[in-house]
């Protein structure tokens, strides 16, 4: 009963300081809408892969040698070689022999100078590569489709179109990387493209001028270019989240990554609470009346609990209603909401009976310009953690809110309940430890802080 | 009947001795004084009291019982009014006594009915739904001491209550005390002020240097210092010299300078007044006020420490 008291004074007492209202509440939502609207379009969010070089799986969905005859097949039985000569067709055959569309895609172009600086490949089979991608060991799958090298020998060398889609397998929690597969693969796209419109528009100022048969002579020389410079060919390619997952947008990432940094503020507060009260002289007045200073502890542990809750709550309302935020699932959320909270409120009480012993404010002075900052950059509240120095990724799971991020990321994306329960466990765990060390610094020896106060309190007294 | 019996209570903040084997009784019914200086060991000994911190050494025994073996139930009959406002500024005068009156263990109709009879004693009753941060500092004097008898405790230790507030806030503050006395109330009452003491209390300890120096009643201590009288004046810009000067004159046992005023004692030291005027005019200074004092506590502790109780 005494305890349901404290925290309902301390929580009216939290609600009419309004400065501590503007940290603990309004500076979230201002960030999350700045930051959202700041980053929007600069870069896709949720990824938590390398940065430095991407690993990909590349699949042959094709069959190349049944391709290759198909294509001889075509060259001698259609509706060309009715209209060519049988040294054209021939030359042509040669030429095909010269094309090789799997070489230039993964020599040519993946392989390039330029390329390879980015895009680390490896050629897999689908259900290896899936796997691959699942586990984290790459962080997207290039599907080269069946007929691929049937279609391109077409494309490249006579004067018809087969569309060929090239898709990007990716995984949601490396979506930027995902993007950066699929902006390299659109570059070859477009390339291609351009110069496969100019082949066809060789190709048909040939035949309009008559020159039949030698148009298609000289086509050796000029696909040896496009070859080289990895030309024409239009190729669709669709980035394709894994299924049932969904890619993270700045919005999400910000109002997840704001909200997790913003609720360690609470535990800045309350890690100020005890001290206050003993300087107030209300602490010594509660003990007075018979109240345990571990029953005050625990008063302000549920405290910033409920302010942590507090905070959750508005900014999951406010950025699912004005920024269109989709959490995922209701219970999840609540869950990890509850963990997130219960954890802050763990730092929040040890923070208190530390700076209580102390007898002054130095540590929450330092946790809450120091150490949240330090989470925060850890934990991916500013960035994602995986465009840091790979020193400080290591570091990451020294930091809640970057637990408590990853935890809200995974539900957004939709993934389920089994695939967050870790983290909940840790935050929790983590909230009870933080708890019982509290105890432990509160109920230990030493009375260095009252004789301090006490004398502070006797010079105040005598000057 | 004795409430309190406390008995060569020591302790020491690192090298200072804060309280150094004091020992007193405090009889039921009774406003107990505990006189003193600041940084006498005053609010030290009321914070053992409280059972706020353990004493070094000795004993306090509350109804013969040891309130260190026994805090928890000895904390109920206790009533405190520290030094400080111990009150939450922010929160509303009602919700600060709501608190408080929870703290002892009071809910529902019966912490309802006690606010109200609290109010009342304190004569904050009109102004209860105020935050506290706007209240005057009689006020919340006022509210520090409602805060302390929600519960109605048996004994009510108030340590300087009165430090800080306007005349008429120390009257009505005063005139509690003592309606809360001929209510049974037993108090021990703690202030540098004399005249509060003097006015309050029906048996005095005067506190120094964390040690007791004198302790009776008023006129038990008055008598300490039977026959000497003191004679306040106030010269224009007091110097050493006239002070010498005033010591060497036949008659004069003590001369202290208290703020801007010059206490002369001595046994039926208002004989030579006369022979005191003359030789502070002769020495070239000006008197602007003389004033005769009948032995009082001020003087006792003058005269037991050689220094002023406001020093």
């Amino acid at each position: 009963m005494k305890i349901i008291r404290i925290i309902l004074k301390d929580f009216k007492t939290v609600l009419s300081d309004k400065k501590a209202l503007a940290i603990i509440l309004l500076m979230p939502i201002v960030l999350m809408v700045i930051l959202n609207f700041g980053m929007r379009g600069v870069f896709m969010i949720g990824d938590f892969g390398d940065m430095s070089r991407i690993n990909i799986a590349v699949v042959k969905q094709y069959d190349k040698t049944e391709d290759i005859r198909r294509f001889d097949r075509t060259l001698s039985s259609g509706i060309l070689s009715r209209e060519l000569d049988k040294e054209t067709v021939e030359e042509l055959r040669k030429n095909s022999e010269d094309v090789d569309p799997e070489e230039i895609f993964l020599g040519d172009f993946l392989g390039s100078e330029e390329v390879a600086k980015i895009i680390e490949y490896r050629v897999e089979e689908e259900g290896k590569a899936v796997e691959l991608l699942n586990s984290g060991a790459v962080s997207a799958v290039v599907l080269l489709p069946d007929n691929f090298i049937y279609d391109m020998k077409v494309n490249i060398l006579m004067p018809f179109r087969n569309k060929v889609d090239i898709r990007v397998l990716t995984h949601p929690d490396r979506s930027i990387n995902g993007q950066v597969v699929q902006s390299i693969v659109e570059a070859y796209s477009d390339a291609m493209s351009s110069v496969i419109i100019g082949k066809n528009v060789l190709m048909e100022a040939a035949m309009e001028h008559d020159l039949g048969d030698d148009g298609f002579k000289g086509m050796k020389e000029a696909m040896e270019e496009i070859s080289r410079a990895m030309e024409g060919i239009r190729v669709d390619i669709d980035n394709v989240a894994l299924e049932g997952r969904k890619n993270i947008s700045s919005a999400d990432y910000y109002a997840v990554a704001m909200m997790t940094m913003f609720i360690l503020f609470a535990a800045g507060h309350g890690g100020r609470m005890l001290l206050e009260e003993k300087e107030n002289m209300t602490y010594q007045r509660m003990i007075a009346a018979g109240t345990p200073g571990l029953g005050i502890l625990t008063g302000k542990f549920f405290t910033v609990f409920l302010i942590a809750l507090l905070q959750i709550s508005i900014m999951i309302t406010f950025s699912h209603y004005v920024l269109k935020v989709q959490w995922g699932g209701a219970l999840p959320v609540m869950l990890i909401s509850l963990a997130s909270a219960f954890s802050v409120a763990g730092v929040g009480s040890a923070l208190a009976a530390a700076t209580f012993k102390a007898g002054n404010y130095k540590m929450a002075n330092i946790f809450e310009t120091g150490v949240i900052q330090t989470m925060a950059l850890l934990g991916g509240s500013f960035f994602p953690v995986d465009i840091l120095p790979s020193v400080f990724q290591k570091l990451s799971f020294l930091s809640l809110n970057g637990t408590a991020l990853k935890a809200y990321l995974k539900i957004m994306m939709g993934y389920g309940m089994e695939d967050v329960i870790g983290y909940i466990g840790v935050l929790t765990a983590t909230g009870a430890l933080l708890m019982v060390l509290s105890a432990l610094i509160l109920g230990g020896k030493g009375e260095a802080a009252d004789v301090k106060y006490n004398k502070i309190k006797a010079v105040k007294a005598q000057g | 009947m004795t409430l309190l019996k406390v008995d060569n209570l020591h302790k020491s903040f690192g090298k200072t001795k804060a309280v150094d084997g004091i020992s007193f009784q405090v009889e039921k019914g009774e406003v107990f004084g505990l006189l003193g200086p600041n940084g006498a060991g005053k609010s030290t000994t009321i914070s053992m009291i409280s059972t706020l911190i353990p004493p070094a050494k000795g004993e306090i025994l509350y109804e013969d019982r040891n309130i260190s073996a026994e805090p928890k139930s000895i904390r109920q009959k206790l009533g405190i009014v520290p030094q400080d406002i111990a009150l939450y500024p922010t929160l509303t005068g009602y919700e600060n006594l709501g608190f408080w009156g929870s703290m002892y263990g009071l809910k529902g109709a019966d912490l309802k009915i006690r606010m109200e009879e609290v109010a009342e004693i304190i004569g904050l009753n009109g102004r209860l739904k105020d935050k506290v941060q706007k209240y005057s500092g009689g006020m919340k004097r006022r509210l520090n001491i409602g805060a302390a008898l929600l519960h109605k405790p048996e004994l009510l230790i108030m340590d300087e209550p009165t430090v800080g507030i306007d005349p008429q806030s120390r009257n009505h503050i005063l005139d509690t005390v003592l309606e809360l006395n001929r209510q049974g109330m037993t108090i021990i009452y703690t202030s540098h002020y004399m005249e509060e003491v003097e006015y309050l209390c029906s048996r005095i300890c005067i506190m120094d240097q964390g040690r007791i120096i004198a302790s009776g009643t008023k006129d038990e201590l008055v008598e300490l210092i039977k026959g000497q009288t003191q004679i306040s004046l106030k010269l224009d810009k007091p110097d050493k010299g006239v002070l010498e000067m005033l010591r060497s004159i036949n008659g004069v046992a003590g001369v202290e300078l208290v703020m801007d005023e010059i206490a002369v004692s001595g046994e039926n030291v208002d004989m030579v007044l006369a022979d005191i005027i003359a030789r502070v005019t002769e020495y070239g200074k000006r008197i602007s006020s003389i004033d005769v004092k009948k032995p009082n506590l001020e003087a006792v502790f003058l005269h037991l420490t050689g220094k002023a109780l406001r020093d």
